[in-house]
């Protein structure tokens, strides 16, 4: 009530990577994700960077936005890059007692730097271009054909699925409650970490109790509508590949060979 | 002198974004020790925001919120005092309940105030009385209590503060008949033995009619109608209007009304419905 509560990032819109199915979307953020480990060279790390801004140019997404996706991470990012630099053995450039930088070192930091950029930055993008739903539908497909191995695909969909529903429910909750005790005068704000901690037990105890209500009511409901997991269920939204996820498809290899080529026949730094 | 004033309140939701909403537009309101007011309006007229504001959950955009005549935003600091001051429960309060034992929970308050332990045991004692709980429900599991109890629990931890001005957001939602009249009835003793001005919001014009003395009727943010409750209902048609409903006994009178009795629309509860009833009936039998 207090606040408008956005849960991920989705910016709805009608980019092509808003059109895609949510399964491609999967797989080829996982392809990326690959690539971004095996782009090893100079050359292929200059092709990664070229790719991010091209995905990013069909997004729509404001380059800003995708930005604010990585800033948080900043500090593991530069602090991962910086170690690397100290532990890479090479040509040393610099040396002073224990401290040895190396040429390599400094490169491998450097790589590190823009390859976790472009890793963050690129695994946004599906989150930007697509809906939870969508996403929570399109992992459900994915891992359909897991079921002939007893793996509960239905019953992990439905809860996330619920979980989904019920986040902004319970968000309001928690600012409700916060009001309340805050009104018989708890104070979240003042003294050491232990009280602070300590402080904060009159909000998750009633929000755990809450929670747990609102669980066993829904299971009532859900029991009242003879739900037995999702055996036989259809879909209001049946997804279907187009001739978009296929051409992405196509795309995404080709890139993938490319950034594999390049490190083959040019693996050298610069 | 008001224990708490409100001057030409207004708040937005989301200032500066997209999603910006007035919330509340020009409130102001006055009250004073041992007043009984009661606040109606439709679900998001800004009721729940209004209240809000008496105890500086939120700041207003503009205006001024003046508890004892002072700002009480002069010093953000000092806010925590304010909410001492002027008790606030939530609707279904009972599910702000965290404590094991009664005793426990309903000092939560008064402990946060920094009172001494043999101050709090006292306090927790006066409050479980004023709610109508005797000294057994001291060590009991509130979790383990009907939800009626564990409501009258929830509004003694606020009243264990001590505060000039209780405000209730509709305390008697989800109550049964018998609950509502009694905790009705007790907390109308508690304003008159504490002297304590009392805010109610609620959606049950009876209860209004019969317990309160002034009306603020909210309207999409802004005051429709304020003052006693007879001359607000007397605007029962604009009430309608604005989703809202008029004590049954007003229905009844101004029915009569229209068919062309002479009868005074004023009454508001069963008791003065009744008198002005027989009172017509008196008149008949003379004529």
């Amino acid at each position: 009530m207090t606040r408008d509560i956005t849960v991920g990032q989705f910016l709805p819109g009608h980019s092509l990577l808003h059109r895609l199915d949510p399964r491609t979307k999967i797989v080829l953020t996982f392809v990326f994700i690959i690539q971004v480990f095996i782009s090893r060279s100079a050359l292929s790390l200059c092709f990664l960077i070229f790719l991010l801004l091209f995905l990013i140019a069909c997004s729509h997404v404001p380059a800003r936005k995708v930005f604010r996706a990585v800033r948080p991470m900043i500090p593991v990012i530069v602090f991962t890059a910086l170690i690397n630099i100290f532990y890479v053995s090479g040509d040393p450039v610099f040396h002073y007692s224990f401290i040895r930088i190396t040429d390599q070192g400094l490169f491998v930091g450097f790589t590190l730097l823009v390859r976790l950029t472009a890793l963050i930055a690129g695994c946004s993008l599906i989150t930007y271009t697509t809906s939870l739903n969508a996403l929570a539908a399109g992992l459900e497909q994915l891992l359909a054909p897991l079921k002939r191995f007893h793996f509960p695909v239905n019953e992990l969909s439905m809860t996330l699925s619920i979980t989904l529903r019920f986040l902004p429910t319970i968000a309001e909750e928690f600012d409700r409650i916060i009001d309340a005790q805050k009104a018989r005068g708890a104070d979240f704000s003042n003294g050491n970490l232990i009280k602070k901690i300590h402080a904060y037990f009159p909000i998750i105890l009633p929000l755990f109790m809450s929670s747990f209500r609102r669980a066993f009511e829904l299971t009532n409901a859900i029991e009242c509508r003879c739900y037995q997991g999702g055996n036989g269920r259809t879909k209001m939204n049946v997804l279907k590949l187009s001739r978009l996820d296929v051409q992405a498809i196509v795309f995404f290899c080709v890139a993938f060979g490319v950034s594999i080529a390049f490190n083959l026949f040019f693996p050298s730094f610069f | 002198m008001a224990i708490i004033e409100l001057r030409t309140i207004s708040f937005r939701y989301g200032a500066g974004t997209p999603f910006e909403k007035q919330a509340l537009q020009n409130i102001s309101l006055s009250v004073d020790r041992g007043d009984f007011i009661g606040i109606i309006g439709h679900t998001g007229s800004g009721k729940s925001t209004l209240i809000r504001h008496f105890n500086g959950l939120l700041r207003p955009d503009s205006g001024q919120v003046l508890v004892n005549n002072e700002d009480i935003w002069k010093n953000p600091r000092q806010i925590r005092s304010v909410r001492f001051q002027i008790g606030l429960v939530f609707q279904y309060p009972e599910t702000q309940i965290f404590e094991d034992t009664v005793a426990q929970d309903i000092a939560y308050g008064p402990k946060n105030m920094g009172l001494d332990q043999e101050t709090i045991n006292q306090r927790v004692l006066e409050a479980l009385h004023f709610v109508g709980l005797d000294d057994s429900y001291l060590d009991r599991n509130p979790f383990r209590m009907s939800g009626g109890e564990m409501r009258r629990v929830a509004i003694a931890g606020v009243m264990a503060m001590k505060p000039a001005v209780l405000v209730l957001d509709e305390p008697t939602a989800g109550l049964d008949p018998e609950g509502r009249r009694n905790l009705l009835k007790h907390i109308e003793q508690y304003r008159r033995k504490t002297n304590t001005a009392i805010i109610m919001v609620s959606h049950s014009m009876e209860d209004i009619a019969e317990h309160v003395q002034r009306v603020l009727v909210l309207d999409k943010g802004k005051t429709a109608f304020e003052g006693s409750v007879p001359s607000v209902f007397a605007h029962a048609d604009e009430l309608m209007q604005l989703g809202l409903d008029v004590p049954q006994m007003t229905k009844v009178l101004l029915g009569l009304k229209a068919k062309g009795y002479s009868v005074d629309t004023s009454a508001v509860t069963m008791d003065q419905a009744e008198h002005e009833l027989l009172r017509l009936f008196e008149r008949k039998d003379h004529e």
